[in-house]
């Protein structure tokens, strides 16, 4: 199985110990991962912000980068759903169809779903709080949406599972969104800087240690946040406490 | 790069405890709706059922609507077609000058605001009562409704207590929700029963019977309709259904969507004119036939007007529906806005995180999100997209597509850590009024890849 | 096609705006879809009455159900002890101090405190009976200050699919279902009972068995 690594511009600047971790679970866990040079970012923020025209010729990068392996796989929610949802219509505009949307999968997606991953060594023994990321709860189904009446399930729970100590709960308003939404927070900054807010004590008054998720461009709003308020709370991606007995 | 919508919702969130107030207490109408649904196994599936119904409907609306008319005609009711709002305030005022009415009142209908009636009518000398309670307060107060279902959302009690006071000679300081309803109730019932006409909305049409359905809790619409020897009903022509199987789908959704009520206190089907009296119907297009030619936005026009994606929208409860310049807020107004002019109301684009919450809520399944970023891309093309967004975005494409520039970046991002803080927090820099910039690491993944430092695990390999 | 086209272009200039619409109808809409197969085979309840009572109850209404033998101005009168004009149509309802179809005007329905109907179908599922309008002036639903509602209790249905495929209208031309009494919460949210229409409603189960 041949896996290429999607690394997001703002993983590899920001997160890349994020990077690490998913690299380091996959080759684990038997895939083949090679992680190609040429890779930039995938066009998401261009897109939310009304230009997907400029993210096309990306989109049509990102294809001839990644279309020889089996899978793609990326420690990002926002971008792995970009290329899903988006990438069949962009490529299309150019007359070209899309020959990754089909096979890329976000990283616990991945491991829940694909690789089915059954039993993971480590042990991480604090309380955590899980930011449920709204495009990976509404867009790729990682969790049951509280909008639908669906049975309650929660790929990122199940994962969690299986490392030893740990202790998982949830804010109130489990799937509320925490606000950063890409250029929103930079067009609408009151109301980012309030949603932020509300998401981050919700996640305080957890009592947890730990925020972990699935998505850490949510991180980067709700760290900053917590950093200008002098919070305590740290913030962990949920492959990096799966990754933490490797 | 700040929208309209953007600068009013700072100004309501600088009150935070009303910001609070309001942002919880749809909260909690949010979750009585999930109670609701929650308790319907099938929910989902009448979603669906919805969903399609409407479709199909306005798919053939054409041969829906002549059916409709026709059925109602041979009840009794007047049919009128109105192009746009204009046409249909003149054909209202046209019913009503020819009556000589003197005294109109109303029930809620947001298509009449959508056509401004009222200030049209009051111009032309009718005395126009509004009798839903949150109604009826926002005309003593002369402002428009904040929400759809809700649409005195915004006040609190006693701002209403004081404005009774005044208007009603209420109690001084008494700003009961109890009492002061009641003081309404016996107000309103001197307008109802001094009415020359009454005007209802539509919430449903059936096109195989030619019922005209209207929801109601305060029982408003019926008490009008009652009295006055005449009923007009002014309705959007997507309000359409094909009969009472389908009907039925839509009153266990409705309710339940709005406020988390297993159904409306009052749903009441008129279907002919009361003995010895007069009633017509305004079947209205006013630009809605234009949205059928919008591609996808058709969809947009599947709504019901529940005001549940108002409830759940993180952004409308923390801005409120003042900060939207077009009259019916949250995410439909967005798009609702869009369809009626896209030049005047694209400001309200950025009150949106894409979050998607409303597509779920939905009881009709529009995919208002998604609609919201497809309008984001249409700006471009018509000279409203945000100048220093754009910007933005063409450097970033610019960037990332030059991998060699882009890694180059990479390497030089760490140093962005020491600079100095004046030149990262400023008022240029909209990101850092209640946030610290994010960290660049030391090192970013690329460098470390290319170090080897990633890829030194294979011997672990199981 | 042709002869339409002509037609359209014949009559353009005095078109009429229901003809207007309709053309632009026609000439926009591309894909045309299917009506869904609507298949309300569930939401059954086990006890459909047990349901119809607790819904009813909690959106603000009541329902008492009438014993076998007793007589239901009884009930009524225990119920409303203060009532003093009691408007009712039905013969049996001797508690009634008038019969409102007896009225010139709705108006002279106007301090009504009691109006006793019948109801036609219950729905467990939201606490609504449908009524056909069975009075002279559908007024007495709605201005009245209280409202008793006689339901007989096999006439439950479970949902409202069901309760669509089985009422209709008479000559009157207008019917509704009434769940629980007026209201509003346009103030801060906060539920107040008897907004326009009556302060409270109960239905009393009868049975015809």
């Amino acid at each position: 199985m041949r896996v290429g690594l999607f690394i997001p511009c703002y993983v590899n600047a920001v997160f890349p110990e994020v990077g690490v971790a998913t690299y380091k679970l996959l080759n684990y866990l038997g895939a083949d991962t090679d992680y190609p040079l040429d890779q930039t970012c995938c066009g998401q923020p261009m897109g939310n912000a009304g230009f997907e025209n400029e993210a096309a010729g990306l989109a049509g990068h990102f294809d001839a980068l990644f279309e020889s392996y089996d899978y793609v796989v990326s420690p990002s929610v926002g971008c792995t759903s970009f290329v899903k949802e988006n990438y069949p219509r962009i490529r299309e505009g150019n007359g070209h169809i899309c020959r990754t949307s089909g096979k890329i999968y976000e990283v616990c997606e991945f491991l829940h779903d694909i690789l089915k991953v059954e039993r993971l060594p480590g042990n991480f023994p604090h309380k955590v709080s899980i930011h449920n990321s709204c495009h990976g709860v509404r867009k790729l189904h990682l969790s049951s949406a509280s909008e639908l009446n669906i049975p309650p399930y929660s790929k990122i729970k199940d994962l969690l599972s299986l490392i030893g100590g740990i202790e998982c709960v949830e804010p109130e308003k489990a799937d509320e969104c925490c606000g950063f939404g890409g250029l929103f927070s930079i067009e609408e900054p009151a109301v980012s800087v309030c949603m932020g807010q509300d998401k981050l004590y919700s996640h305080i008054a957890t009592g947890a240690a730990y925020i972990t998720g699935a998505d850490a461009s949510c991180f980067m709003h709700m760290q900053g946040i917590a950093k200008r308020e002098k919070r305590a709370i740290r913030f962990i991606h949920v492959v990096q406490i799966l990754a933490s007995g490797l | 790069m700040s929208t309209q919508h953007a600068q009013e919702a700072a100004r309501f969130i600088a009150n935070k405890k009303q910001e609070q107030w309001h942002n919880e207490t749809l909260w909690q109408v949010r979750r009585k709706r999930d109670r609701l649904a929650m308790d319907i196994p099938e929910w989902e599936v009448l979603r669906e059922w919805a969903s399609g119904i409407k479709m199909h409907t306005l798919s053939h609306l054409d041969r829906y609507l002549e059916r409709f008319a026709a059925n109602a005609e041979a009840n009794g009711v007047k049919v009128h077609w109105a192009k746009d709002g204009e046409e249909h305030n003149e054909i209202v005022y046209g019913i009503l000058k020819e009556r000589g009415v003197k005294k109109l009142v109303k029930s809620k209908s947001m298509l009449t605001e959508e056509c401004h009636l009222n200030p049209f009518l009051i111009r032309k000398g009718i005395d126009v009562v509004e009798s839903d309670l949150g109604e009826r307060i926002l005309q003593f107060m002369d402002e428009p409704p904040s929400h759809i279902v809700m649409p005195a959302i915004h006040l609190k009690r006693e701002e209403i207590g004081e404005l009774f006071e005044e208007k009603l000679h209420t109690e001084k300081g008494n700003s009961d929700p109890a009492y002061l309803t009641h003081a309404a109730r016996q107000h309103l019932r001197n307008e109802f029963l001094t009415a020359d006409a009454a005007m209802t909305g539509a919430n449903f049409g059936v096109a195989d019977t030619g019922d005209i359905v209207v929801c109601t809790n305060e029982g408003n619409a019926d008490m009008g309709t009652s009295f006055a020897p005449l009923h007009i009903v002014s309705m959007g022509m997507e309000k359409l259904v094909p009969d009472y199987q389908a009907l039925g789908v839509f009153t266990r959704l409705l309710a339940r969507s709005a406020t988390g009520q297993p159904v409306t206190a009052y749903t009441s089907h008129y279907r002919k004119p009361r003995k010895g009296c007069e009633m017509h119907l305004v079947i209205v297009d006013n630009g809605r036939s234009r949205a059928m030619e919008m591609g996808d936005h058709i969809r947009t026009l599947k709504c019901i007007r529940c005001g549940a994606c108002m409830n759940t929208c993180p952004v409308y409860r923390r801005s409120g529906g003042y900060a939207y310049t077009y009259f019916i807020p949250g995410p439909i107004g967005i798009n609702l806005g869009m369809l009626r002019s896209a030049e005047t109301y694209a400001g309200n684009l950025s009150a949106c995180s894409l979050c998607c919450s409303c597509n779920n809520v939905c009881p009709v399944k529009i995919d208002l999100a998604d609609r919201i970023y497809a309008w984001r891309q249409s700006l471009d093309p018509i000279g409203k997209a945000d100048k220093i967004k754009k910007g933005i975005s063409k450097g970033m494409k610019y960037l990332f597509s030059h991998p060699s520039l882009y890694r180059t970046s990479l390497k030089l991002a760490p140093l962005l850590r020491y600079m100095p803080r004046f030149l990262l927090y400023n008022n240029l820099n909209s990101w850092g009024k209640g946030r610290e910039l994010p960290v660049f690491a030391k090192e970013s993944f690329t460098s470390m890849w290319k170090k080897g430092k990633v890829n030194t695990h294979k011997s672990k390999r199981s | 096609m042709e002869k339409r086209e002509g037609q359209h272009t014949q009559i353009k200039t005095v078109m009429s705006s229901k003809d207007e619409i309709l053309t632009r109808i026609r000439q926009t809409v591309r894909t045309r879809y299917d009506m869904p197969e609507i298949k309300p085979d569930f939401m059954a309840y086990g006890d459909k009455t047990a349901r119809f009572i607790e819904v009813s109850e909690s959106v603000g209404g009541r329902v008492v159900i009438a014993g076998k033998g007793e007589d239901i101005n009884d009930i009524i009168r225990s119920l409303y002890p203060a009532a003093k004009t009691i408007a009712s149509n039905i013969p049996e309802i001797t508690a009634a101090t008038f019969n409102p179809d007896e009225t010139e005007t709705p108006y002279a329905l106007d301090g009504t405190d009691l109006a006793v109907v019948r109801g036609e179908t219950g729905v467990a599922e939201n606490g609504a009976v449908w009524i056909a309008q069975n009075v002279k002036e559908k007024a007495l639903y709605f201005i009245a200050e209280y409202l008793v509602i006689l339901l007989d209790a096999e006439k439950i249905v479970h949902n409202m699919h069901e309760a669509y495929r089985q009422i209709q209208l008479n000559d009157y031309g207008f019917g509704l279902f009434i769940s629980g009494p007026s209201k509003t919460a346009d103030i801060e949210q906060a539920l107040v009972t008897g907004a326009h229409g009556a302060k409270g409603v109960t239905v009393i189960l009868t049975s015809t068995v």
